[in-house]
This record gives structure tokens, sequence and C-alpha cells, in this order.
């Protein structure tokens, strides 16, 4: 056994490897299209609603604070960060105009998911981790019941539908941490900041923030409950779990995020000139 | 051959399952007869779970075939398994009851999934039934978390039997109880096969709950059938592998072996 263990090359090992990713790849995406079929499925299925609105509760309604807490944070430090720079060229009253893009468009959208991967996420992927390791997850299957349409359907639902609403609560916090920071405090004044804001700030602007929202809810339903779903036994599994599922729902955050900015751009430029702010 | 079969429910043709390199089962051919209690023995690690997990199709087998009714089900999707899987109750080692919700409703579970009963009285009156079933009637509101070991054991029976299936799985039911705990749960076996006629598969390592509950007892040692009879024969099989088994003693070659590495290790601290 040890001879043939030595045996094995760097070769034999990197194959292995190549044949685990793929095979991983190919579970991936075989469980999302699952869940995307049995979510369109549950959407149809009036017997599915009650745990859509179980998981509402779980994931949307019970972020709303931290959500809000993160947005209103956002705010404010882009208003200390960037009020030297903008008073020393003169133009502090542009400030509005800084803060409120960059809240709706990139960190408001951004920070918020990022909360949610961290606060939903982890629950999803500790509580399917928990479930799969108790063999619950089976005892669903054994009882003839689809566990990717009972326990991956609602969840992907609610988090698909609920992540744009909450990324307008922390759009709506940085917008009004950074006006407290800038006019009460600051003193700049609070009509040119306004006008400003709301010349700079379209709804274009508002609406592609928002959209994102779909995709991030999207992607960390999809990572969470696959990490869940497939974690090792034992306690250490679902940390683990927690933690691959967390970092990876971050990582496809920033992704979907820079693909989306480079669409969305183009076709922003495609119909509309570029506005120069300044 | 078709009125012979006709007595048999469930059907294992040259059932090989493979992890990797390693046979958990190889080449068991069995059939389990309608009405009767049929008890699969064999040590830690023998495939046992995995034989019965092939039987409600939880896992493929790498080989072979599984029949119910007669009908291949091995080969069938999920979706067109979950109709051949309300027609058995597993019943998991550990009980796998839905922590997040209460007793009553891990029972009404396969019930709410399955029938278009929404009546909530007629809801609460089969779970009270079979509650009262298992003995435990009142624990209605109770989280499985504060159960006992036995209490989650006959809880999950009870989620088990809700759609009154033909046959019951039983994964190593007595394990992890105390000797009269088992014996409830053996008398549970008993019951439901006296009073509903299931048929029951139970797969176990417990001799002594072995015997009570069995019509037949089939024995598995490496994945291969070693034994197979009613509880006398088994007694008196003339394998030492079985005689082993039953009187709880390890292989010559198990205590060598650990003789070997306990002298290893005096030797090695003499140096």
């Amino acid at each position: 056994m040890a001879e043939n263990q030595q045996k094995v090359t760097m070769i034999e090992l990197f194959g292995a490897g190549v044949i685990r990713s793929v095979t991983n790849c190919g579970r991936f995406a075989r469980f999302q299209t699952d869940s995307l079929f049995a979510s369109a499925a549950a959407c149809v299925s009036p017997k599915t609603y009650s745990l859509i609105w179980n998981q509402m509760l779980a994931i949307g309604v019970l972020s709303v604070p931290v959500v809000m807490i993160t947005g209103a944070f956002v705010g404010m430090v882009l208003a200390i960060q960037a009020y030297d720079q903008l008073a020393g060229l003169g133009i502090e009253e542009h400030l509005g105009v800084l803060i409120n893009l960059s809240v709706v468009k990139e960190l408001g959208p951004v920070l918020a998911a990022v909360m949610l991967a961290g606060r939903v996420g982890g629950a999803l992927t500790a509580e399917l981790g928990t479930m799969n390791v108790t063999e619950q997850i089976m005892a669903v299957r054994s009882m003839g019941t689809d566990p990717i349409r009972y326990l991956v359907a609602p969840r992907l639902i609610a988090c698909l539908l609920l992540t744009p609403v909450l990324i307008i609560y922390a759009d709506f916090l940085g917008i009004i941490g950074g006006y407290l920071i800038s006019v009460p405090y600051l003193d700049i004044n609070s009509r040119a900041y306004w006008n400003f804001s709301a010349s700079g700030v379209e709804l274009w602007d508002i609406t592609i923030g928002i959209a994102k929202g779909f995709f991030f809810g999207a992607a960390i339903a999809g990572v969470s409950c696959y990490k869940g779903f497939h974690c090792r036994e034992g306690a250490q599994g679902v940390g683990q779990a927690c933690t691959e599922g967390f970092v990876g729902s971050f990582i496809i955050i920033l992704a979907i995020d820079f693909v989306l900015v480079v669409v969305f751009k183009a076709i922003y430029a495609s119909v509309w000139p570029v506005k120069l702010l300044l | 051959m078709n009125s012979e079969n006709n007595n048999y429910l469930i059907t294992l043709k040259n059932l090989t399952k493979r992890f990797g390199k390693l046979a958990v089962l190889d080449d068991v051919s069995l059939s389990f007869e309608k009405g009767k209690t049929t008890v699969i023995i064999g040590p830690s690690g023998c495939g046992k779970t995995v034989l019965i997990k092939h039987i409600i199709v939880l896992l493929r087998p790498s080989e072979g075939e599984v029949y119910f009714h007669n009908e291949r089900i091995d080969n069938l999707h999920e979706k067109q398994l979950a109709k051949v899987r309300t027609q058995m109750g597993f019943l998991f080692q550990s009980g796998a009851l839905f922590d997040s919700m209460t007793v009553e409703e891990n029972i009404l579970f396969p019930v709410m999934q399955h029938t278009k009963i929404r009546d909530r009285a007629k809801l609460q009156e089969i779970a009270k039934a079979k509650l009262a079933m298992v003995g435990l009637d009142g624990f209605q509101e109770y989280y499985p978390a504060k159960l006992s070991g036995g209490q989650k054991k006959r809880v999950a029976l009870a989620r088990a039997i809700a759609l009154e299936p033909e046959v019951i799985l039983y994964d190593e039911p007595t394990t992890g109880l105390d000797p009269i705990r088992s014996d409830v749960i053996n008398e549970l076996i008993i019951k439901l096969k006296k009073d509903l006629g299931i048929t029951s598969i139970v797969v176990t390592h417990d001799m002594k709950s072995a015997t009570k509950i069995a019509d037949r007892i089939i024995m598995l040692h490496k994945g291969r059938i070693e034994a197979d009879g009613d509880a006398e024969s088994i007694q008196n099989s003339p394998s030492q592998v079985v005689q082993r088994f039953i009187k709880g003693e390890i292989s010559e070659g198990d205590i060598q072996s650990m003789q070997v590495s306990f002298e290893d290790i005096k030797t090695n601290g003499k140096k």
C-alpha cells in the first residue's frame, strides 16, 4: 500500500485535481439548474407560498436594521473623506453628487450584498449544512419530497426578491447619512447640495443599483445553499462550509458587479452621451 | 416464477455498490416477503445501512437492480421515485427529525406534502393517532431537542407511518438505547406488523432485538450474504463468522494483530 502511494506522480496529482474541479463545477451547475427550475415551479404552486413568506421574514425583514446601518455609515464616511479635496477646489457643494452617486450605483448595493452574504448566507449554509449532516435532507428525500424544491427554492426566491428591496433601504440611509454629515456638520448649503445631487444622479443610476440586487441575491442564495447541501460531516464540516459559502458569495458578488458595470456602461453609452458631472 | 414473485414485495438483483475502489456491497441478491419482518444483521461497516438505503433508492447501485412490486425502481428519476417513496417509511438511525418543527409538524410533514388534507382538526387527529400508536400522545407541541433518544426514534417512527406505507425500513432502531427502551421499539415493530400488516426490513447489530422480531435473519459480512434463515437456523449456523458475531467474539487474527501492536509499543519503549 505504502509503495503504491509513493508511485503517485505529480502528473497524477494534477490530473486528480483537474478531475475534482470539473466534477465540482458540474455538480454546482446541476444544483443551480435544478434550483432554478424548482424556483420557477414554486412560483406557480400556492403550496410553497407559506414557505416563501417564512423565508422572506428571516432573510428580508430581519436584515433591514443591519443593512440600514451599513448604508448610513457608507454615506457618512464618504462625506468626511471627500470633503477636504472638494473644499480645496472650492466645489464642496458638489459633495452631494459624489456621495449619492457612489451610494446608489456602487457602495450601497455591493456593501448591502456583502452584509447579506454574511448575515443571510452564513445562516443558510449553517442551517442547511446541519440538516445535511443530521440526515434531515435525506429524510426529506425519503418521504418523497424534492429537497431542492422544499428547502432551496423558497430561500432562493426570497433572496432574489428581497435583496433589491434591502438595497433601497441601504441607498436611502446612505443618502441620509451623507446629508447629515454634509449639511448640518460640514455646513454645506442645503439647497445647493440637493440641487447638484438631483442634477447628477439619474434614474438610470438608481435603477442599475437596484437591478444588481437581483443578481447579488441569486448569487448569495445559490452559493450558500449549495455549500450547505454539500458540506462534509461534523461540526468542522459545517463551519468550513459557512466560511467557503461566505468567501464564495463575496467573490461572486464582486465579479458579478464588475461584469454588470461593463454591461450597463455599454448600454448607457449606446443610448446617451457621457455626461460630465463637474 | 411470477406466482412465486407475488409473495415478494422487494427484490434486489446482483446489487453491487462501490465507493471509489471499495466495494461495500458485492453482488447481493435478496427478496423480501410481504407482511414479514426481515432483519439484516452484521458488524458495523459491513454495508447494512448502504443496503437499506438502496431499497428506497436514497443511494443508486453501481451495478444490479432494485424491484418494488416487480417494477424496477433503481433507474427511475427522483420525481418518479417520489410516488414509490410514499409507499415506504424510512426510520433513520438518528431519527432525522426536523429540529425546527414541533413533533406534530414533523409527523404532518409527509401528510401535507402528499395529500390534499388541509382541515386543521383532521390533521391534528392524524397526528394524535400516529403518536398514540407509538405511545407519545400529548407530545405534539414539543420540539425534538426536548425529547430523549428513545422518544425521538418513536416520533420518527410515527412520522414514517404517517402515510400508512406498505414497508418500513428501520436503520439500527435500537442502537444507542438502553435495554428497556430498545424493547419498546421491538414491541412497536411487532405491533405494526400485527396491526397494520406492514412489511418490515430492519438493519441492526443488536442480536437480542433481531431474534425477538425477525421472521427471517440475513447476515451480511464484507458486503456479501453470509447466512440466511430464521432465528434458530442462524443460531445453529456452522459458519465461524456468524457464530462469532452472535457470541460477540472477535477473531483470532484480530486478537493477534492487537497483541503484535502492543508488543511493538513495549519494545519501542525499551529502546
